[in-house]
């Protein structure tokens, strides 16, 4: 599978700051690849990078095999982005800024462009006649979402794109970034909402403080978790008994349930034991990416580092 | 009434650099009377001459206000009582809408209003600052004016008209900014009006009835109608008359007035004339990034290329009055030719005419420019360069653009000389000065540009006021350099003064070289140095 984009200890300092500090990202062709962290840990930094719009101060980034910094207007020709903060043009209404963009892509024309650009105007209800200037934040964050979508591209750069969007836009934007998967787009989609890159993504990058710290499928990520297991206390299902779980550590009893931790992958050598004691009430958690966002999170103190 | 102090402190706090600017440069206008008139119609005799010849121009009157006597304190007024008035009323005008419907658009009235202080109180504050600030221009005015030496009386007539007509715009603009949408169209429709009320006076002035020594002019009934005609007819140091000051305050309360209703009717982010909705669809030709520039300049450009015409038609529609008043007057001629350069009248006044449309063309083409830092600060630089766009693109599209908009308006200005000169007795040959002393001015015009993207790429930050203040001192260098017997080799530094200029029977270069060559590498030396320019973020 070829790689789409890759960076190399890419760093970039404003002054004394050091918004990414030897990142390495790597992308595959045909991935949802989730770009995972909180403000300020250099999610946009490294777009701006990959966008060509921002020089690395050290290390090399790459998009297409080819250096975004200097290649950017021939790489752009296959790339769609939206930025996280969308500004229009506050004398152009949104139906223009729509097709000027397009054009600009080198799209804008053709009966596939006016089917795709009626369809997404439709499904994120948008008013194509409202000038820039009067639109909500959401809405601004449509017209560039449409603009993105109604022109085929390989690959598409998403920088906290539902920022702005109610649920029901999000659903579509989800429709959008499936249907832009099936058709055998690349999709690099930033976002600090577990949730959004839960349900839409194959890979994650967790960044913090300029650098990836995880990097995997949810699955593989999952491997290196642990499990929590919890049932009703009784008297067979004792904290004592469920010592005796293969396995079983950070045993802990509270309003009345005992909850215990297994390794992810070692949870079907705990039920036999499990069926022994005659829990009941039992539940069985995978840990949510939030868990494993947190467990990178709260095990140092965040460093400095600001965009 | 508790939330008043906080919002006064507020509009203070955001204005105060702003209107210091604006007051030292209304002060310094009014400094600038007395010694330019002792130093140029310094006896009684070439006032009443200068007069004589101003009666028969009605272009002339229609820029300076109303002929009241050939005394020097009068002569002072009469040149420089209406822009004293314009430039007030203007800087009334931006502060209101600023303070309005620019804090409305932007989201901050809405939390402001959220607070105890309402909806009404942000506005009672605007008129209150706004009141202050036309006070204290038009204190300064009169102090001006009585330590220039002039009588007390009409000094302070002076003040009051300025402060008054303050308020008279002050109520306008706030009207405005009730009916508008935006502050751009509250900003515009201000303006227009206080452009078309300026004008109306001009010509209520041009059409009246002058006296039969030609010193005192009794305005057309006309000029009643604008503020700015009725506020001459104070007629400082001759009549001293302060009645018309009494229609000035009428006309003011009842705008203010206008406008707190207004406001009280209608809901936060509302206006009476609708926001216009916009196209559902591009045009064809919204299909390049240089398209979009020219879209986004044209209002600015065709401003420009207005003023240019204006210049133009005035050059060569005033030959005949120059031939006149250097007849009777060797400090006028001896003015001229320090201004143009040239050896003959007719010529120096469109020489010195074009200084003032390459200056124009220089703005045209630097505030085109600046919209490409506009473009980054507001993000939507960064929309157009993750399309297909290279940097150096799009800075090179903003150039075109600026060279265009530079050109425009020096062709603007050459075809009003062309009109200013149809019928006069040797129109051929002014023709032939302005077509000269216009492609003359071109390569200034052009360097701003370039430098202003210098700047772009080098200094973004600072672009604007850099490139503004670069403009202003060349243009002040060029225009006023002779006036003040500045050496010549320090007055050929600004570009304005250096440009090619027509001389008898040929074109005299001058600085055209090292014009050319500096343009040249500013502009190779922008779009190089945005090879290695990141965007800001």
């Amino acid at each position: 599978m070829a790689t789409v984009i890759r960076t190399d200890a890419l760093t970039k300092h404003y002054g004394t700051v050091h918004a990414l500090d030897g990142l390495n990202l790597t992308v595959d062709e045909g991935q949802v690849h989730g770009f995972l962290g909180p403000n300020g840990a250099g999610k946009s930094t490294t777009i701006r990078i990959l966008l060509g719009l921002a020089r690395p101060s050290t290390g090399t980034a790459s998009v297409f095999g080819s250096d975004p910094w200097r290649e950017a207007p021939s790489l752009h020709r296959r790339l769609a982005s939206v930025p996280g903060d969308v500004s229009l043009w506050p004398n152009l209404s949104g139906g223009e800024a729509i097709d000027l963009l397009s054009r600009l892509r080198g799209g804008g024309s053709g009966a596939g462009f006016e089917a795709a650009r009626t369809r997404l105007c439709d499904d994120f209800q948008l008013d194509p006649r409202t000038k820039g200037r009067a639109y909500s934040k959401g809405n601004r964050q449509k017209v560039a979402l449409i603009a993105a979508f109604a022109v085929p591209a390989d690959l598409y750069v998403f920088d906290e794109p539902t920022s702005g969007l109610d649920p029901l836009m999000e659903v579509v934007f989800r429709q959008e970034v499936a249907r832009v998967r099936d058709a055998g787009a690349t999709v690099l989609l930033s976002s600090h909402i577990l949730s959004e890159v839960e349900l839409l993504c194959d890979r994650v990058s967790i960044v913090r403080a300029g650098r990836i710290v995880d990097e995997g499928s949810l699955a593989e990520m999952r491997h290196l978790t642990r499990t929590e297991v919890s049932f009703v206390a009784s008297d067979r299902a004792t904290l004592a008994a469920a010592a005796t779980v293969p396995g079983a550590e950070d045993l802990g009893q509270s309003e009345g349930r005992i909850t215990l931790t297994v390794a992810s992958d070692a949870v079907a050598e705990a039920l036999p034991r499990l069926a022994q004691l005659g829990v009941e009430g039992l539940r069985v958690s995978p840990p949510s990416l939030e868990e494993l966002f947190l467990r990178h999170y709260s095990s140092e103190p965040a460093s400095a580092a600001r965009r | 009434m508790s939330t008043l102090a906080p919002l006064l402190r507020q509009r203070w706090r955001r204005d105060a650099a702003q209107l210091a600017v604006w007051i030292a440069g209304v002060a310094a206008l009014a400094a600038a009377g007395y010694p330019g008139v002792r130093g140029s119609y310094g006896d009684e005799q070439e006032r009443i001459a200068l007069l004589a010849t101003v009666m028969a121009n009605p272009v002339v009157l229609l820029f300076r206000g109303l002929p009241s006597g050939a005394g020097e304190a009068q002569l002072v007024a009469f040149l420089l009582l209406p822009w004293l008035l314009l430039l007030v009323a203007l800087m009334c005008s931006f502060l209101a809408v600023r303070h309005s419907r620019g804090d409305e658009e932007d989201g901050r009235l809405e939390l402001m209003a959220a607070t105890p202080a309402g909806r009404t109180m942000p506005l009672v504050a605007t008129v209150i600052h706004g009141t202050g600030a036309a006070l204290t221009a038009g204190i300064v005015v009169a102090l001006v004016f009585v330590a220039s030496g002039a009588p007390v009386t009409g000094s302070a007539l002076i003040g009051a008209a300025c402060a008054l007509v303050g308020a008279v715009f002050l109520g306008v603009a706030l009207v405005a900014a009730e009916l508008m949408p935006t502050s751009r169209a509250a900003n515009s429709l201000a303006v227009w009006t206080l452009l078309a009320t300026f004008i109306l006076a001009g010509i209520g002035n041009a059409l009246g009835t002058p006296n039969a020594e030609l010193t005192r002019m009794t305005s057309a009934p006309l000029a009643w109608v604008s503020p700015f005609g009725w506020t001459e007819n104070i007629r400082p140091f001759d009549a001293d008359d302060a009645a018309p000051l009494v229609a000035s305050g009428i006309v003011a309360a009842a705008l203010l007035i206008l406008a707190a209703l207004l406001h009280s009717r209608r809901d936060l982010g509302a206006s009476f004339v609708p926001q216009r909705r916009g196209r559902a669809r591009a045009r064809a030709a919204l299909r390049s990034h240089l398209a979009l520039i020219a879209r986004q300049s044209r209002p600015a450009v065709i401003g420009w290329m207005v003023a240019g015409a204006l210049v133009g038609v005035l050059s060569t529609a005033l030959a005949t009055v120059a031939g006149r008043l250097g007849d009777g007057n060797p400090a006028v001629t001896a003015l001229l030719e320090a201004l143009g350069g040239a050896d003959d009248l007719a010529r120096g006044l469109i020489v010195a005419f074009f200084v003032m449309l390459g200056i124009f063309a220089a703005c045209a083409a630097t505030q085109t420019v600046i919209r490409a830092r506009q473009d980054e600060t507001r993000g939507t630089a960064e929309l157009v360069l993750a399309t297909t766009l290279d940097r150096q693109r799009w800075l090179a599209d903003h150039l075109i653009a600026a060279l265009g908009a530079a050109t425009l308006t020096i062709l603007a200005g050459v075809a009003g000389a062309a009109c200013g000169s149809l019928g006069q007795d040797d129109g051929g040959a002014l023709m032939r000065d302005a077509a000269i002393a216009g492609a003359g001015q071109l390569l200034p015009a052009w360097l701003f540009g370039g430098l202003a993207a210098v700047l772009v790429v080098a200094l973004p930050r600072l672009t604007a006021p850099v490139a503004w203040a670069l403009i202003a001192a060349s243009a002040a260098i060029a225009l006023f350099g002779p006036l003040v017997g500045l050496d010549a080799a320090i007055a050929d530094l600004s570009p304005f003064a250096a440009a090619p200029i027509p001389s008898s029977d040929a074109v005299d270069l001058r600085g055209i070289v090292p014009l050319a060559l500096v343009t040249a590498i500013a502009i190779a030396g922008a779009l190089t140095g945005m090879r290695r320019r990141e965007l800001a973020a």
